[in-house]
């Protein structure tokens, strides 16, 4: 069982505390990824779980076994585990040939069936044929399924990922993106990703796991955290959104209401803590709103404002409104639509779209 | 109304400054290097009777030389296998491991480097000679046990008075190494399952590999061209090498083809080795590609760390704490023995710093000397590495390549081929400071050009560029552009080639002249004469004016590393 359970982990360097009181459980054969910025402590998480440093509280067990405990870890090469770095860390004195078969032979397999697996595993990658080839002589891309095609050849039963797509240019990343959810899905290794970029999570992951300062701010499917941040962190790093200051009327999840722009009430899910009067955010990505016609504003949803900026980006049209009290809102449309500077419009916001943080 | 403004007048070229520039710089090789380098070939195969290979069937034939290219080989492999015996541990537990006091380990290497090889050779002398040192005394007359004294005159003295200058050769480059190799390389090996020596074995030691056999060759190349130890050490073991017989062949009357041919053989030698060097690095030389690029975390050694730094301990005491103790307590006793400090006495300071001529003058000689070497190689430098940079003349690869042809030259072959050549030109150099002069700039020419290559490098040319579009001319821009950015860089290279200048010895020990004398000529020509006592005091003397240059050029080094510091703050 390659499930892993991580338990109130701590990791302090110096005066500077990396990962905090943090406990994630990851499934066998899932693939989670850890999101967030340079800095919130995602490769040290990642690294903890390697085995590379022993953390200062907590425990990180694989199955049921405690591989990590403050007062003794389990060395990196007694894990079974595969890692990917993102600057490969292809050995640049090794054939391709020579690179993949390491594992095995420090695992004393025979010299036939290394041939045979790493042959397999070559093909898997693409790069059969490549096998004497130096890293010198390889592209970034093939160094990367080198890399990859290493960790793969012994059979790991979790792969940890730190950033493997950063180094490639934008439409290899995308290639390989779908490649590395496509192999996860066939060999149902669990696969434990750290990357900064979002969609690069969302394209991935079963489920993404958005870190900040050390910590885990929210763990869900892709959807459920891009739909439903908990918090304005979350949503201002999964994707564009807008924050808009706005004023509580009534409290309720269904049949909450805020003013904003003025005294232009429409519809949220305002969380029952919040006082009537009460000063809040209201967060809503660009692409949930619309534009309409000013003569429909009927106090049911839609605030009134005038179009400040438009940019045509081709399949879509990115829209600056100015609003009364002088916010600004950026709102996403289809390219059909074509608004132009200056134009009096109204936008519509749906309650079930948007969020409320204090 | 504006009138428009009217572009610079061009000025009718009669020449362009690149060009003046580099017809100096090829005269200056041509002089310095090339003449003297084809004079000492003609010299090797020419005699009375014309063309004859005479002098090349007695070098490889005679006993006598044979023997010395034989000891130089031993001497020069025997060292090479030391110092990464030596380096190599201290380097991996700097780089590597929880050791303390790395800064006493580094600092050790660093002295045992600058510690001119002579001084440490009479040190040991003083404490090894067979009769008069005063450790062989010490087992001999203390302890009564006379078959644990060591005879310093010997191939294993040698070797033992050389590796303290030639294994930060391999320590230097073992450690930077060593720091370089990403630590994602062996992590990746300990993922899959490699242990600690596996992974030392696969994946560190083919990484650094390149490093420390080119450090092991450049300590051979070192070790064998060192004429100061092999004098003082091996002549009186009879433990002959090839600077020596040399050396020997100058005595009366000179056999200038014989040493011609012996200096081409050791120069053979010499490219050989670096041959070797330079092949090795480009076929097996590792750039990590870029990205985050972590240090590897340190070796725990728990307790051993103690018994690392005991061995750290050990090399500093023979290497840096013996020579200089040694030199300290000879240059203030009236008599040396094991109770020398009796009779303190600070009279061979007197003695050499104001009472006797000759060393005054070497140290002043040697003071000018090296200035005006540095300057002058740095300069030679500058041009070589401007045409390099920054043009795109046809032949300046060719000038780069030939200011490294004096790596290959050993010091006491500089010397040999200035001669050779001097004396076939009708102007009277020959015994004077010009000489010398032309001798330490021809060796010296590599620093200074390697020193101004890395100083223009840094510089990005589009800072040039935008003076020349603002219309200021090539000089200007040099002037108020180039130069002041390349200052801290070019100043670096001066004091590189400053402080080997100040202790030179292989090549001014043919050339020197009693009125061009030189600090080293003036240290071993004292030692010669069995005045330990003043020796001692003027080898501290030196060591002062070295240590001088070198806090001189830390504080201006810390300057230019802060401001480095600086500029990748503003750019991040």
């Amino acid at each position: 069982m390659a499930s892993i359970g991580i338990e109130r982990v701590t990791k302090r360097f110096g005066g500077v505390t990396a990962v905090r009181d943090l406990s994630l459980e990851i499934a066998d054969r899932e693939f989670v990824t850890l999101l967030g910025p340079s800095g919130c402590g995602k490769t040290t998480l990642l690294r903890l779980i390697a085995g590379f440093m022993a953390p200062d509280e907590g425990v990180i067990r694989v199955g049921s076994a405690a591989l990590s405990t403050p007062t003794g870890i389990v060395p990196p090469e007694r894990r079974g585990m595969g890692m990917m770095f993102q600057n490969y860390a292809v050995w640049p004195h090794k054939t391709v040939y020579q690179n993949v078969a390491f594992g095995l032979e420090v695992r004393k397999v025979g010299r036939a069936e290394t041939r045979a697996r790493v042959a397999r595993v070559l093909e898997l990658v693409n790069l059969a044929g490549l096998e004497r080839r130096y890293p010198s002589q390889l592209s970034g891309g093939q160094q990367q399924r080198v890399a990859l095609a290493r960790s793969l050849v012994v059979e790991p039963g979790i792969l940890l990922l730190d950033e493997p797509l950063s180094n490639l240019d934008a439409k290899l990343r995308e290639r390989m993106r779908w490649e590395l959810k496509e192999l996860q899905r066939r060999t149902g290794i669990t696969f434990v990703y750290v990357t900064h970029d979002q969609s690069e999570a969302m394209a991935l992951s079963d489920r993404i796991a958005v870190m900040h300062e050390g910590a885990i701010m929210q763990v869900g499917a892709p959807r459920a955290v891009y739909a439903r941040p908990v918090n304005k962190v979350v949503a201002d790093f999964m994707g564009l959104v807008n924050l808009i200051s706005a004023r509580v009327v009534r409290t309720g999840d269904e049949d909450g209401l805020v003013a904003i722009g003025g005294e232009h009430r429409v519809s949220a899910a305002v969380p029952p803590g919040a006082i009537a009067g009460e000063m809040v955010q209201l967060a809503i990505r660009p692409e949930n709103l619309r534009l309409v016609p000013t003569a429909s504003g009927d106090g049911s949803g839609s605030v009134p404002g005038e179009v400040a900026e438009v940019t045509f980006l081709g399949n879509l049209i990115d829209c600056h409104v100015t609003l009364g009290d002088g916010t600004r809102v950026r709102v996403q449309l289809d390219p059909g639509q074509t608004p132009e500077v200056g134009q009096r419009v109204a936008i519509r916001f749906d309650g079930r779209q948007s969020s409320v943080f204090s | 109304m504006s009138t428009p403004l009217q572009p610079f007048p061009a000025a009718p070229r009669l020449f362009r400054a690149e060009h003046v520039v580099m017809a100096a710089a090829t005269l200056a090789l041509i002089v310095l290097v090339l003449l003297p380098l084809a004079f000492l070939v003609a010299g090797s195969v020419t005699a009375d009777e014309g063309l004859t290979l005479t002098h090349f069937r007695d070098a490889l034939s005679s006993r006598l030389y044979v023997q010395a290219l034989r000891n130089s080989l031993i001497l020069g492999a025997a060292t090479a296998v030391l110092s990464v015996a030596v380096g190599l541990p201290l380097a991996w537990a700097v780089s590597r491991t929880n050791v303390p006091a790395k800064r006493f380990i580094h600092l050790t290497a660093i002295v045992s480097y600058l510690t001119p090889p002579f001084l440490t050779a009479i040190a040991f002398v003083n404490l090894f000679s067979p009769r008069a040192g005063l450790v062989n005394g010490f087992v001999r007359d203390v302890l009564g046990m006379p078959a644990l004294t060591f005879d310093v005159f010997s191939m294993a003295g040698l070797i033992l008075v050389t590796v303290p200058h030639t294994f930060p050769f391999v320590y230097l480059l073992a450690a930077s190494a060593l720091e370089s190799v990403d630590a994602s390389m062996e992590e990746s090996a300990q993922i899959l399952g490699a242990g600690r020596w596996r992974t030392a074995l696969a994946v560190t030691g083919p990484l650094v590999a390149p490093a420390v056999l080119s450090g092991a060759l450049v300590a051979f190349v070192n070790a064998i061209a060192l004429f100061g130890s092999q004098a003082i050490v091996g002549l009186p073991g009879r433990v002959f090498t090839l600077p020596t017989r040399i050396y020997a062949l100058f005595d009366y009357p000179p056999q200038y083809g014989l040493a011609s041919a012996l200096s081409l053989i050791f120069v053979a030698l010499t490219v050989a080795a670096l041959y070797l060097q330079r092949r090795y690095l480009a076929r097996r030389s590792y750039v990590t590609l870029g990205g985050k690029g972590s240090r590897p975390q340190l070796v725990d050694l728990g307790g051993a760390r103690w018994g690392v730094l005991g061995f750290c301990a050990v090399v500093f005491v023979v290497a840096v704490a013996a020579p200089y103790l040694t030199l300290l307590a000879v240059s203030v006793s009236r008599s040396w023995g094991l109770h020398f400090w009796e009779n303190l006495t600070l009279q061979h300071y007197r003695f050499v710093l104001l009472e006797y001529d000759v060393t005054r003058r070497a140290i002043a000689n040697s003071l000018i000397l090296a200035s005006a070497t540095a300057t002058l190689a740095v300069l030679i430098g500058s041009f070589v590495g401007w045409l390099d940079l920054r043009t795109a003349l046809r032949g300046r690869k060719l000038l780069d390549y030939a200011s490294l042809v004096p790596l290959g030259l050993p010091g006491i072959v500089v010397a040999v081929a200035l001669i050779q050549f001097w004396l076939r030109v009708p102007l009277p150099i020959y015994g004077t400071l010009l000489i010398i002069l032309l001798a330490y700039t021809g060796r010296f020419i590599p620093l200074g050009v390697r020193s101004a290559n890395a100083a223009f490098r840094q510089i990005d040319p589009t800072l040039e560029e935008t003076a020349r579009v603002t219309g200021a001319g090539w000089l200007r821009t040099f002037r108020s552009v180039t130069l002041p950015l390349a200052r801290p860089g070019l100043f670096a290279g001066w004091l590189l080639v400053f402080v080997p200048a100040l202790q030179e010895l292989s090549a001014s020990v043919l050339l020197f002249s009693s009125g061009s004398i030189t600090l080293a000529v003036a240290v071993y020509n004292l030692y010669e004469t069995g005045a330990l006592g003043p020796v001692a005091a003027l080898a501290i003397v030196t060591m002062l004016i070295i240590t001088a240059a070198i806090a001189l050029a830390t504080r201006l080094g810390r300057g230019a590393a802060a401001a480095r510091a600086e500029r990748a703050g503003v750019a991040q």
